[in-house]
């Protein structure tokens, strides 16, 4: 649209063929939205000021410019969050689009030696390229990564905590509706993709926990209902 | 340098072509990558809904060393007030 800019009509020229004249980006099948929790200074503020909007991208291309110019994990202080959420849904758990669903969490024993960036990276690529999940599941909501004293936990956020769902949700399974045991199949191959981008060995095991279930013990390891 | 300093700044022709630049139909498009530059995999994009817009990792990671423009003039200090200077906070210790 740009009477200065490239061609938009003639042949396709990506960022690879002219990375400062090309005319054609490449779409993601949603819109994400990157936020970031600020670790609280321990003068009473509340987290919900603390959780604020980066930005919303909806191109590879974008993803790349915020990726390459953006703090790494490994950098951040304790007790920041960086969450890649799909627009329009925020990511806490009372949010009304996660209130009945859950999450896989991948936690890590120590902080030291662990190829943080590297991880997180890949697991963001498996969101927005989406690849955690088969086409109408409608499971994934987003993904997180949190920054602790001792450790880091990765986690991949999901509508449903894997249970029977009835024909007409247009938001999952297309409409078609699951039953449970198709329901908790779903959950199952997101954590083993989940597994699989985070490239773990057998021996590392990751966890699905409902949200409910964690807001009431308190504590996101309490109560593991699935593992892969 | 006075009159320079006054003039606005001017985003770069990397991040004019990324507000330019139409979204690729993969589905019905086919784009000849440089060579060295694996496509999307067709197999992820055969199909319904979603399709021309399911990538894999390894295609997507072809991209991290291709594009590198900040989102926005003003991208660098939005990063400062909401993530805050970590590399500020290292040098100045």
């Amino acid at each position: 649209t740009s009477a200065s800019g490239p061609d938009n009509n003639g042949e396709p020229i990506t960022v690879f063929h002219d990375k400062d004249n090309f005319n054609v980006k490449h779409p993601l099948a949603n819109k994400w939205t990157l936020w970031f929790t600020k670790p609280p200074s321990g003068k009473g503020d509340n987290w919900a000021d603390l959780l604020k909007e980066v930005i919303t991208f909806e191109t590879v291309e974008e993803f790349w410019g915020i990726y390459n110019n953006i703090t790494n994990t490994g950098e951040l202080p304790v007790k920041a969050d960086y969450h890649l959420f799909k627009s329009g849904v925020r990511p806490e758990w009372e949010d009304s689009q996660n209130k009945h669903g859950g999450k896989w969490a991948y936690t890590t024993k120590d902080r030291k030696g662990v190829p943080i960036d590297n991880l997180w990276l890949h697991v963001m690529l498996a969101a927005i390229g989406e690849t955690l999940e088969e086409e109408n599941d409608g499971e994934i909501m987003g993904v997180v990564v949190n920054v602790r004293k001792a450790f880091y936990r990765i986690g991949v956020w999901t509508r449903t905590i894997g249970k029977a769902v009835p024909a007409g949700d247009a938001n999952l399974a297309g409409g078609q509706g699951r039953t449970a045991e198709q329901g908790k199949e779903v959950i199952q191959s997101i954590g083993r993709k989940f597994k699989l981008a985070l490239a773990l060995p057998d021996t590392e095991m990751v966890e699905f926990t409902g949200h409910t279930d964690s807001a009431h013990s308190g504590s996101t390891r309490a109560r593991a209902k699935m593992t892969a | 340098e006075t009159a320079k300093s006054v003039e606005p700044a001017q985003p770069t022709p990397g991040m004019r072509s990324l507000r330019s630049a139409r979204l690729l139909q993969l589905q019905s498009e086919t784009v000849k990558y440089p060579e060295g530059i694996q496509s999307p995999n067709p197999a992820l994009n055969q199909g319904t809904r979603r399709s021309g817009k399911v990538y894999d990792t390894d295609f997507l990671l072809q991209f991290k060393d291709a594009f590198k423009e900040k989102p926005s003039l003003e991208w660098d200090d939005k990063l400062k007030a909401i993530v805050g200077d970590q590399d500020g906070n290292k040098s100045a210790r």
